[in-house]
């Protein structure tokens, strides 16, 4: 709006993930967390995600605005949350930029079919699925695609790029954003935590207890151990963890400590002597929680993945790196640090240093901004020039998408008002139908010996279908001179007008269709069978119309004799057309029946609603008249450039 | 980046109605060789524009000079006949203010529907926010057009039609609206929706007005630039811009 411009309206940025707080803390979250703190002078920011928690669907966390979708739980690490892409979709429109925190498929979905394409898209690619090999293949054609449809992606660490053979594909989209962490949460005065850990043996991790966090390896490693070790994190693993330490009787030194508010989680860095990130598969990318024990000070013992990991906490100088899943080398890591304190000490300053320096909050914040601030000018940019209307350089299809909505708004606002000021409000014309089907429908009965009631739903329906292509062409001939207006001084394209036929009289003809309905459901119960296989010629008796009002319309406004020549074979059409009598009231071989094209239009879906099979040779005549008249309307749109002209 | 580009443009306009054309005058006329009429007239006649974000371009020049015709082949109603038309950004041709709208509707529905067609999504939000700048009674939003005295009903279409920044803008003539209390107010809006726009190109018999918004005045004579005058930003310079050139 023009008035609502003064105010600098900061663009909003929808972020797209399966979960959020309050239903889950970890990794991921902070960092969706981080962006829209970080970013919220410069981005509106909105999340959407599904949560089976039920509740309220609008929660209100940390300043962000939260959509929660219900999900019946999770299936395969995935929520089940049907009605996710529909609301992503519907939300899709409000935002000027969306990120996807991926792997999400659930939203991969949604891109993949193509919708929300005029939103930019940057994908902050947090981890690869590895949990679900086979789900994977069927899932990797879509985030591919998503991949492809996104003008940027976010990545932890450069080396990330390089390991995971779908982000090579996309390498030049790629965005090396490392995390950032704010080192003055964990600046707590050295309180007097001995009291806590005077034993200098305390070995943390923290994360959710899912597989491929490994901590099932690190209760291997403690065994025969003098260390004591603590997991922070709840998750699914947590009985099977709990079964495991108990059969291998280390009890005593290692628990579990479940969810932990984040003050005691810093609390706990502070006091920990070594902290171990023991993750077994690349779905550990970075391994965010490491760099808090960084910025606690902590010497870090983390595993030889392929992905961040070893890159933010390096071997020999912030941490040991173990082959990921040997419980031996990570246990001899972990004791060899426990037992030189000098070396312990020295790491954790190296790991806060490193945290400090190369893992900023500002960079990190500056990192993303600087993705979004691009992608939005790119798109902003794109936008226009796609939007040009000059009709030499706008490609046809947007020109067309366009015209249809608007054809579509239109048709639906004159169906609207089509009962204002009328006497019976909506459905006269329904009424008008019922009562033309009941007289017509009398005396046709006295031509013929069959009898009415199995008639009449059929000639109601034939008498629907005509008014449709009866209303479509006479108006298509009046339509551009209607419309002179609105094409000379707001430069719609004039085939919108023609669409706008069609359609309004599709909306009217539904309405009327309620009396041959409800004459059916009376009269002849049909069978669904023999209505799915009158679709087709149903379908294509809408495109001729479809194509004729097209062909007529630009003809008639162009040659003025054509109108009144149009309106004139309508009426002889409907009469010497099987619309009010059937075939089988004259005799089949009259000429004039064989070769009026109408009869065959007519014949493609009445023949199969009443017999149960199509009618060849009709279809065949009707195919070669579509044909025509689709070449007729590929040339009619090519000339109706110069429909200004002739208005 | 927003742009216009006309190269030797040539716009011929179709005399139909002028001639006849039929067919029995075709078949006949080609028996007898009768010299052929006029068709067609050269409305635009080689005429090159550049336009870049900035520009505010005032047409001026006598009825029938070619000035809305020049508009509408820049918003793409006509196509150009030779030469080339190439334009990056979206429009707003704001040629006339009734178009589209249909005194039987409410007012609120006319509204949403104009919106619809300029291919913004109708909210109430933006209905009210437009209704608000028309200064009419809320509960005249529900009554239709036909009720509206000419006064009010050009409201709701200048507000309507302003509502919404463009990156071109063309106007046929300066919008007016009449009454005079409103007129001020909608000055100043349509002098901001001028100001947003990146190019705006402004066809006008008032030389005092194009003198104040406009940085290039182009003078149509019979379809041709007769003449391209640069104003400094003041904008009353022009004899001096004139002797420098």
């Amino acid at each position: 709006m023009i008035s609502a411009n003064e105010a600098a309206a900061r663009p909003s940025v929808l972020h797209i993930f399966k979960v959020y707080y309050p239903d889950l803390f970890g990794g991921t979250l902070s960092v969706i967390r981080d962006i829209c703190a970080g970013l919220k002078d410069q981005f509106n920011a909105a999340i959407l995600v599904c949560s089976n928690a039920g509740g309220q669907k609008q929660i209100v966390v940390d300043d962000v605005k939260v959509e929660r979708v219900h999900s019946f739980g999770d299936v395969l690490s995935l929520p089940a949350a049907p009605t996710y892409p529909w609301r992503l979709w519907r939300r899709i429109a409000e935002h000027d930029l969306l990120a996807l925190h991926a792997p999400f498929p659930l939203a991969d979905l949604v891109f993949a079919f193509g919708l929300g394409r005029n939103r930019p898209l940057v994908v902050h690619w947090h981890a690869d699925i590895v949990t679900h090999a086979g789900l994977r293949r069927f899932i990797e054609p879509l985030m591919r695609r998503t991949l492809k449809r996104a003008a940027a992606i976010i990545v932890s660490d450069p080396v990330l790029v390089e390991q995971t053979p779908l982000l090579r594909e996309f390498a030049d989209k790629c965005h090396a954003v490392p995390f950032g962490i704010d080192v003055a949460k964990y600046d707590w005065p050295a309180l007097k935590l001995e009291r806590v850990n005077e034993r200098g043996r305390l070995v943390l991790a923290c994360g959710r207890l899912v597989p491929y966090k490994g901590f099932d390896v690190l209760v291997r490693a403690a065994v025969r151990r003098n260390f004591e070790v603590w997991i922070v994190g709840e998750g699914r693993e947590h009985e099977r963890l709990e079964a495991l330490i108990a059969e291998l009787g280390v009890q005593d030194r290692v628990r579990l400590l479940g969810s932990v508010p984040e003050v005691e989680r810093v609390k706990l860095m502070r006091i920990a002597d070594v902290f171990v990130m023991p993750s077994v598969t690349n779905a550990e990318t970075f391994g965010l929680v490491q760099l808090e024990a960084m910025a606690a000070g902590r010497p870090i013992v983390n595993t030889a993945l392929d992905t961040g990991v070893p890159h933010v906490a390096r071997d020999g100088i912030e941490a040991i790196t173990v082959p990921p899943g040997d419980a031996q080398r990570l246990g001899d890591a972990i004791e060899s640090l426990i037992n030189d304190p000098a070396r312990r000490a020295r790491m954790g300053q190296a790991a806060r240093q490193r945290a400090v320096t190369t893992y900023s909050t500002t960079a990190f914040k500056e990192g993303v901004e600087t993705v979004y601030r691009k992608v939005v000018a790119e798109q902003a940019t794109a936008a226009r020039v796609a939007s040009v209307p000059a009709p030499a350089s706008r490609p046809l299809e947007t020109g067309l998408v366009s015209a249809i909505q608007i054809a579509a708004a239109l048709a639906w606002s004159d169906m609207r008002h089509r009962y204002v000021r009328s006497l019976l409000g909506p459905f006269w014309m329904s009424l008008q139908m019922a009562i033309m089907v009941a007289v017509l429908g009398s005396v046709i009965g006295h031509f013929s010996n069959t009898s009415a009631g199995s008639r009449l739903p059929m000639l109601a329906l034939s008498l629907t279908a005509w008014t449709f292509l009866n209303g479509v062409v006479l108006d298509a001939t009046t339509a551009l001179q209607n419309s002179a207006s609105l094409i000379k001084d707001r430069a719609l394209p004039p085939v919108v007008f023609l669409l706008q036929c069609s359609f309004r009289q599709a909306l009217f003809a539904l309405h009327n269709a309620c009396v041959p309905l409800v004459l059916w459901l009376v009269l002849a119960p049909a069978d669904p069978r023999t209505v799915i296989e009158a679709l087709p010629g149903f379908a294509l008796f809408m495109l001729c119309t479809l194509a004729l009002s097209l062909v007529l319309g630009a003809l008639a406004t162009r040659f003025r004799d054509i109108k009144p020549i149009i309106e004139s074979t309508l009426t002889l059409a409907f009469l010497s057309s099987p619309i009010i009598w059937t075939p089988e009231m004259i005799d089949r071989g009259s000429t004039v029946m064989r070769f009026n094209p109408l009869t065959h239009l007519f014949a493609i879906w009445r023949d199969p609603l009443a017999t149960g099979h199509i009618p060849m040779a009709s279809l065949g005549y009707v195919l070669a008249c579509m044909a025509a008249l689709a070449v007729a309307s590929v040339v009619t749109l090519r000339h109706l450039r110069k429909a200004a002209f002739w208005i | 980046m927003v742009s216009i580009s006309l190269q030797n443009a040539c716009l011929d306009y179709p005399l139909y109605g002028a001639y006849d054309f039929s067919l029995k005058r075709r078949l006949i006329g080609h028996l007898i060789r009768e010299p052929g009429e006029m068709r067609v007239i050269r409305a635009i006649d080689n005429v090159s524009l550049e336009a870049v974000s900035g520009a505010r371009i005032g047409l001026a020049g006598p009825n029938g000079s070619g000035k809305s015709t020049l508009l509408r082949l820049i918003a793409g109603v006509f196509p150009a006949s030779s030469g080339k038309v190439a334009i990056s950004g979206n429009i707003v041709p704001l040629l006339g203010l009734n178009a589209g709208a249909n005194l039987d509707f409410v007012a609120a529905d006319n509204i949403s529907l104009l919106l619809r067609i300029s291919g913004r999504k109708p909210t109430q939000k933006i209905i009210d926010e437009i209704w608000a700048f028309t200064e009419l009674e809320g509960r005249m939003q529900r009554m239709p057009l036909r009720m509206f005295s000419s006064g009010m009903l050009m409201r709701v279409l200048f507000a309507t039609a302003t509502a919404f920044p463009a990156d071109i803008l063309l106007l046929d003539e300066w919008l007016s609206v009449v009454d005079e209390n409103f007129s001020a107010k909608a000055e100043q809006r349509l002098l901001k929706l001028v100001e947003t726009a990146a190019i705006v190109i402004i066809a006008s018999h008032d030389q005092p007005l194009l003198r104040r918004t406009c940085n290039t005045i182009i003078n149509l004579d019979r379809g041709r630039i007769a003449s391209t005058t640069t104003l400094d930003a003041a904008g009353h310079s022009m004899e001096l811009q004139e002797k420098r050139a």
